[in-house]
C-alpha cells in the first residue's frame, strides 16, 4: 500500500504549512537515508510518529539497525537525545532522575534522568524489569515526571523510540499489552535488501555515517510542524471509517483483545501526520490503510483459534482493513 | 398506534370483499354474497381483535373456525336456534339439508346458478376458508403477495364455468383491493423498518433513480403486454377473439370456452363424397312438405370460400324456450307452425350445430345450446353426443312471388351482407350485370340470377374438374367449365346476389331427405346440401335453390323463387357476357348506384395475376403488422438496456459541467464505476479511489493517457469525498472520455458487446456491496 508519489500540485487548496511539512520531512528523510538505506516505509512511519507526537516501538532481531534508526532521527533533528540501555537491574530512578541532598546547601536538588530529552532512545526495553518499564511508560503517557510529589513537565517534542527484541528471545520480559498500547506505532526494520546491504558495506567501512549526519531541522521547528499537523482535515466519513475499523478489531472472533479508544486517537493523529507528509491537508482511506498495521497490530491479541491458524495480528488487521468499505460520497 | 396489528387483517378483509363480485357472472340473484361477506368479516374481526392482544398467532385459525361456525347458525338456520343464535340439535341437520340442496343445485344446474340458500352456504364456507388462508398468508406469514394466488383461484371459477368470463368491473375491483392490501403492507413495513429513500441531494441522482424506476416499470409492462400477445398465439386454447378473428375464420365462441369446428364446406363435401350413403338422422314432422334442415350459415366471402363469422356462446344467446325473432320480422307470424322431432342416429356422433327446419321458433333439447340471433343456427360448446333427440317448432310461412316482388331495397340488415372483397374478378360483376339486366326489383334480380344457373348450361357434378393452379375458382365455375355441385352453385349465386345489391349468405345443411314407409323422414350423408339465402325487406332471409335438381335429387325448388312471370326468357341468352358485351347508356347510368361492381368495372383490364398479387399484398399487409408488432417490441426490449444506459451516461456527462466540483467528480467516478461493471471488471468498495485507479491502470492494454486520466479522476473523487473544500477538476469530461476509452479498449470483444447490450450497471444486484456491514457505533 505504497503512496510513493506526491500530488501536491493537484489539490488546489493546499495550505502552506503542508508544503513546509513535506519539505522538512523530505530533508529529514534524506538525512536519515544516508545512514539507513532502503527502508522508506519504516522512515515514513517514524516521521509520522514524530509529527504526531507519539512514541515509536521498533521490534526486530538484533543487529538490523534499530538503534541506528533512533540515533539517526535524533541527529537529523537538532534536539536533545538521550539513550537508555535497558538492563534487568535498571531502576526507575535511573530513568526519571533522583533528588540528591546537598549537604552544604541543606537542600535536595533534582538530578534529571535521561528521560528529560526530546528524543529518548530506549534500547532493548524488554530487558528491564516491569517496574522500570512502567516508569518510562508513565512518562510517555503523562509527558511529565513526578518525583517526591513534584511534577516536572517534559519538553516538546517528546518522543520515545524504544527497541525491543522479539519476546521469545532469551532474557526478555515481554511488554504487557497495556504498555504496548502507549506506543503509537510499532515497526519492524527488517533485513536490508541485498543492494542496500552492499551499499551499507561501503558506507560503513571508512567511518560511521552517523558522525557525518548534520541536523536539518530543530526541536522548535518540529514543535511548530506538529502543531500544524493537528489542523489536517478528517472528514466525517473518515472518522466513521476509523471508528468502524477499530470497532471491527473488537468484534472480530480472531482477536482476543481489540484496540482501545486510545488506539482510535492514535490512529487519527497518525493519519493526520501521514496525510501531511504526503502533502495533503485531508486524510484519505489510503492513510488509514497504510497505518492500520503499524498503529493497531501491536495492541491486539489474536485468539487461540487464530493462533492455531498461525494468523499474526498483522495479518488479521490487514484482513479487517481489506473488508471494510471505504467511505463513499457524502 | 396501538391499533396497528389490526390493520393487516382489515386490509386482507377488504381485498377479499372486493373480490366477491368475481363470482357475479356465475351466481344470479341477490343476497347470495351476504353470508360470504359476513363470514369473512367474522374471520377478520377474530384475527384483528386477537392480534391486538399480542399473543401467539397460532391460535388465530382456531378462533376463526369457531367464530365462523357460530356464524353459520344465524345465517342459515336461524329458525332452528334459540333466539336465532344458540344452535340446537336441529341446527346441524338443517345446515346439512341446506348444504345438500346447494350441492344439488350446483350439480344439476348450468351456470349461472341461482343464488339459493344452499349455494350461498357453499360460497360462504368457501370464502370462509379463503379468508382463513388469506389471513394466515398476509398477516401471520406476512406475505400479502401470496393472497394474489387465492384471488387468481377465485378468478378461475368464472373463467372455467361461465362463457361470459369475468365482468370488467369485478376484475378491476379485485385488482384494486389486492393493490390496496400490498400498499398497506408496504406502508406498515415502512413504519416498522424504515423505507429506503434514494439519496436525492442533487438533481441528477434523483433523476437517475426516477429513470431507473421508470425503466423497471416500463420493462415490466412491456414484458406483460408482450406475453399477453404472444402466449395466446402459441397456446391455441388461450386465443382471444381479437387475435383469432384476424387469424382464423372458423373459430367459434369467445374466451377460453370457444370451440373450433370443421370448415362447414369441407365437411359438406366429404359428406357428399362419402361412399356409403349413411343415414345421419331421422325425423317426424307434421308439415306436409318439409323444408330444408339448416346447420350452418356462412356469411363471409373471402374471394374463394364462404366462411362463418364466429358465433358467440354467452349467457344472452343461450337457448331458452323461444328462439330470437328472425331478422326482418316485426313479430310472430299468424300462420301455422310445424313440429319436427329429430332423432340423431345412435351410432353417429351428434352435431355441434343442430339441423333445424326454417324458420325455427323454439327448440327443446337437453344440454347447453346457444342460438345465434342473426342466423338462428343453434350450436353447443360441449363435445357432441350420440343419440341426441330434439324437437323444433318452426313457422310455416307461405311466401308468394308477389309478396317478394313488392319488397323494396333492403335496409334492416347489416351492410356486411353486401360486402365482397375488392379482388373479386370484375368479369363476375360484368356477368351479374348482364344477367340482372332489365330486372328492377331485388326479387326480379334474384329470380334472374337463379334462372341463370338452372336454365343455363351448368352441369351438376360431385367431382368438378380441378381449377388450374392460380386460377380463380369462382371465375372458373361461372365463366369457364360451369361444372360443380351445390357448393359452387350456392356460393356463386350468393356472390352475384350481393353484387346485385341483395343481401346474401350461404346456408349449409340437409335437404328433407327420403320419406320412409312409416311416415318418418330419413336424412343421409348424400342429402348434405348448400344453398343461398337472400334477404328481402319485410320478409327476411329466403331460401333460393340454384342447384339443378337433377343433380341433387332430394332438392326442392320453392315456388316463390320461380318468378311471377317476370323471369325473362332472354336471361338464357344473356348468360355469357361475351355474347352481349354492351348495354345501353341508360343502363350504364344506373349501374353505379346499384352495386359495388360499378367501381370494379374500370379494372377490367387488369389480369388475374396482378389482381392476385394485389390480394396477397393487401392481405399480408394486415398480417405484417401483426408479425412486426412483436418483432419491433422485441427489438425495443433488446435495445432498452442500452438506451437506458446511454440516458444514464448522458445525465452524468451533463453533471460534469456546470455543477459543483464534488457533483462533477462523483458523477465522473460513478460513470467510471458503471463502465467497469458493464465490462465485467471488478469494483471493490473497500478500495480507495486512488487504489482503484492504480489497479485499473495496471491492467494490460490500458493506454498511457487513460492511466493518467484515471489517476486524475481518482484524485478528484478523493478530494470530493474527503477534502474540506473539493478542488475543481476542469478536465473531468476529457479525463472520463479517455479513461472510458482506455478501459473499453482493454476489455475483450465479448465484454464490450455485453457492456453495450446488457449493461450490468443497470442491475442493482450487480452493484458492489460490502460483504460485512460495519457494526453500528454509538457516536
Amino acid at each position: 500500500m505504497s503512496l510513493g508519489t506526491h500530488h501536491g500540485g493537484h489539490e488546489g487548496g493546499v495550505q502552506a504549512n503542508v508544503g513546509e511539512i513535506v519539505t522538512v520531512a523530505d530533508r529529514v528523510r534524506g538525512a536519515i537515508e544516508t545512514v539507513i538505506e532502503g527502508k522508506p516505509e519504516v522512515l515514513r512511519v517514524a516521521l509520522t510518529v514524530l509529527l504526531a507526537e507519539g512514541h515509536l516501538l521498533i521490534e526486530d532481531v538484533p543487529g538490523v539497525g534499530k538503534t541506528m534508526l533512533g540515533k539517526a532521527l535524533g541527529r537529523a533533528v537538532d534536539c536533545s537525545v538521550q539513550r537508555i540501555q535497558f538492563t534487568p537491574d535498571l531502576l526507575p530512578s535511573d530513568i526519571t532522575g533522583v533528588n540528591v541532598y546537598h549537604q552544604d546547601r541543606h537542600e535536595f536538588e533534582f538530578n534529571p534522568g535521561p528521560v528529560f530529552a526530546n528524543i529518548v532512545l530506549g534500547d532493548e526495553i524488554n530487558r528491564a524489569s516491569p517496574k522500570t518499564q512502567a516508569a518510562l511508560l508513565e512518562c510517555m503517557e503523562e509527558r511529565q515526571v513526578s518525583t517526591d510529589g513534584q511534577s516536572r513537565t517534559l519538553e516538546r517534542p517528546f518522543m520515545v523510540v524504544a527497541t525491543q527484541n522479539p519476546s521469545d528471545m532469551e532474557g526478555t520480559y515481554a511488554l504487557p499489552e497495556a504498555q504496548r498500547d502507549r506506543f503509537m506505532a510499532r515497526v519492524s526494520v527488517g533485513y536490508p535488501a541485498p543492494q542496500a546491504e552492499l551499499d551499507m558495506i561501503d558506507a560503513h567501512s571508512a567511518h560511521s555515517p552517523l558522525d557525518a549526519l548534520a541536523p536539518v531541522t530543530n526541536a522548535a521547528h518540529v514543535r511548530d510542524l506538529a502543531d500544524q499537523v493537528r489542523s489536517v482535515h478528517v472528514a466525517p466519513g473518515m472518522r466513521r471509517y476509523i471508528v468502524d475499523l477499530v470497532n471491527s478489531t473488537r468484534t472480530s472472533p480472531e482477536l482476543r483483545l481489540g484496540a482501545s479508544p486510545r488506539a482510535t486517537l492514535h490512529l487519527v493523529r497518525a493519519a493526520r501526520a501521514y496525510a501531511a507528509l504526503d502533502g495533503r491537508h485531508y486524510v484519505v482511506p489510503d492513510d488509514i490503510q497504510a497505518l492500520a498495521v503499524p498503529v493497531l497490530a501491536h495492541r491486539l491479541l489474536p485468539s487461540p483459534e487464530a493462533g492455531m491458524e498461525r494468523l499474526s495480528a498483522e495479518q488479521i488487521v490487514a484482513k479487517l482493513v481489506s473488508r471494510l468499505p471505504v467511505p463513499g460520497p457524502q | 398506534m396501538r391499533a396497528l396489528p389490526a390493520l393487516m387483517p382489515t386490509a386482507t378483509l377488504v381485498s377479499l370483499v372486493t373480490a366477491v363480485p368475481l363470482l357475479g357472472t356465475v351466481v344470479t340473484g341477490s343476497g347470495w354474497w351476504f353470508p360470504a361477506v359476513a363470514m369473512m368479516v367474522g374471520a377478520a374481526a377474530a384475527s384483528a381483535l386477537y392480534r391486538l392482544t399480542g399473543w401467539s398467532a397460532t391460535a388465530v385459525p382456531f378462533l376463526q373456525i369457531l367464530v365462523m361456525t357460530l356464524l353459520l347458525t344465524p345465517l342459515f338456520a336461524a329458525h332452528t336456534a334459540v333466539l336465532g343464535v344458540v344452535p340446537t340439535s336441529d341446527t346441524f341437520l338443517e345446515l346439512v339439508r341446506v348444504l345438500e340442496r346447494g350441492i344439488d343445485a350446483v350439480d344439476t344446474g348450468t351456470p349461472p346458478v341461482t343464488g339459493t340458500a344452499g349455494v350461498a352456504l357453499i360460497i360462504a364456507v368457501a370464502f370462509g376458508v379463503i379468508a382463513m388462508a388469506a389471513d394466515f398468508l398476509a398477516v401471520t406469514a406476512r406475505c400479502p403477495g401470496m393472497v394474489g394466488g387465492l384471488l387468481i383461484a377465485l378468478l378461475a371459477v368464472p373463467l372455467v364455468v361461465d362463457d361470459g368470463g369475468v365482468a370488467p368491473g369485478a376484475a378491476i375491483s379485485a385488482s384494486v383491493g389486492f393493490l390496496a392490501l400490498l400498499a398497506v403492507d408496504v406502508w406498515l413495513r415502512g413504519r416498522e423498518w424504515g423505507i429506503l429513500v434514494p439519496d436525492g441531494r442533487d438533481l441528477s441522482t434523483r433523476f437517475l433513480v426516477g429513470l431507473r424506476r421508470t425503466a423497471v416499470v416500463g420493462v415490466s409492462v412491456a414484458a406483460a403486454v408482450l406475453l399477453a400477445l404472444t402466449v395466446p398465439l402459441a397456446v391455441p386454447s388461450l386465443r382471444s377473439d381479437v387475435i383469432h378473428q384476424a387469424a382464423d375464420g372458423t373459430y367459434i365462441g369467445n374466451g377460453p370456452n370457444g370451440i373450433t369446428i370443421m370448415d362447414p364446406l369441407v365437411s359438406l363435401r366429404s359428406n357428399l363424397n362419402a361412399d356409403s350413403n349413411r343415414t345421419l338422422f331421422t325425423y317426424t314432422t307434421d308439415a306436409e312438405e318439409p323444408d330444408y334442415l339448416r346447420t350452418h350459415v356462412l356469411d363471409e366471402f373471402d374471394g374463394v370460400d364462404w366462411t362463418m363469422t364466429p358465433v358467440e356462446a354467452d349467457r344472452d344467446s343461450r337457448v331458452g324456450d323461444d328462439l330470437p325473432l328472425p331478422t326482418g320480422w316485426s313479430g310472430e307470424p299468424d300462420g301455422p307452425t310445424a313440429t319436427t322431432r329429430i332423432s340423431m342416429d345412435s351410432d353417429a356422433l351428434g352435431p355441434d350445430f343442430l339441423p333445424m327446419p326454417y324458420w325455427p321458433r323454439s327448440v327443446e333439447v337437453s344440454g347447453e345450446w346457444y342460438a345465434d340471433p342473426e342466423s338462428l343456427v343453434v350450436f353447443t360448446t360441449d363435445s357432441p353426443r350420440t343419440g341426441l333427440s330434439y324437437t323444433v317448432e318452426s313457422a310455416s310461412v307461405t311466401l308468394s312471388a308477389d309478396e317478394l316482388a313488392e319488397t323494396g331495397r333492403p335496409r334492416s340488415v347489416p351492410g356486411s351482407f353486401l360486402w365482397l372483397p375488392d379482388d373479386v374478378d370484375p368479369r363476375v360483376a360484368e356477368l351479374t350485370e348482364t344477367v340482372t339486366e332489365g330486372a328492377d326489383s331485388p326479387y326480379e334480380r334474384a329470380v334472374a340470377l337463379r334462372e341463370h344457373f338452372t336454365q343455363g348450361d351448368f352441369r351438376y357434378d360431385l367431382s368438378p374438374p380441378q381449377v388450374p393452379e392460380g386460377g380463380d375458382p369462382l371465375v372458373h365455375f361461372l365463366l369457364e367449365d360451369r361444372v360443380g355441385y351445390c357448393q359452387q352453385f350456392a356460393g356463386a349465386m350468393a356472390v352475384m346476389a350481393r353484387q346485385a345489391d341483395i343481401p346474401a349468405r350461404v346456408a349449409t345443411g340437409f335437404t328433407p331427405g327420403q320419406r320412409m314407409g312409416d311416415g318418418r323422414w330419413s336424412v343421409s350423408t348424400g342429402d348434405a346440401h348448400a344453398w343461398p339465402e337472400l334477404y328481402f325487406e319485410g320478409v327476411g332471409w329466403v331460401r333460393f335453390e340454384p342447384t339443378p335438381t337433377d343433380g341433387q335429387e332430394t332438392a326442392t325448388v320453392p315456388d316463390y323463387t320461380e318468378g311471377e312471370g317476370v323471369g325473362e326468357p332472354e336471361d338464357e341468352e344473356t348468360e355469357r357476357p361475351e355474347t352481349e358485351p354492351s348495354a345501353d347508356d341508360e343502363r350504364e347510368n344506373d349501374e353505379p348506384t346499384d352495386g359495388p361492381e360499378g367501381s370494379a368495372a374500370p379494372e377490367d383490364e387488369e389480369t388475374d395475376e396482378t389482381a392476385a398479387g394485389a390480394d396477397t399484398e393487401s392481405d399480408s399487409g394486415g398480417w405484417a403488422a401483426l408479425v412486426w408488432l412483436p418483432v419491433v417490441g422485441a427489438l425495443l426490449l433488446v435495445a432498452l438496456p442500452a438506451l437506458a444506459r446511454i440516458a444514464v451516461r448522458g445525465s452524468r456527462t451533463a453533471a460534469l459541467t456546470g455543477g459543483s466540483a464534488a457533483v462533477a467528480a462523483h458523477a465522473a467516478w460513478r460513470e467510471l464505476r458503471d463502465t467497469c461493471l458493464d465490462l465485467g471488471v471488478a469494483w471493490d468498495l473497500t478500495e480507495s479511489p486512488r487504489a482503484t485507479a492504480a489497479r485499473l491502470a495496471a491492467r494490460e492494454a490500458v493506454p498511457e493517457e487513460a492511466r493518467a486520466a484515471l489517476w486524475r479522476l481518482a484524485l478528484g473523487e478523493e478530494s470530493a469525498r474527503y477534502a474540506p473544500e473539493p478542488a475543481a477538476a476542469p478536465g473531468a469530461r476529457e479525463d472520463l472520455r479517455a479513461a472510458r476509452a482506455g478501459l473499453v479498449a482493454a476489455g475483450g470483444r465479448g465484454a464490450r458487446f455485453r457492456a453495450v447490450l446488457l449493461p450490468r450497471s443497470l442491475a442493482p444486484w450487480h452493484r458492489p456491496r460490502p460483504d460485512v456491514r460495519p457494526a453500528p457505533t454509538a457516536a
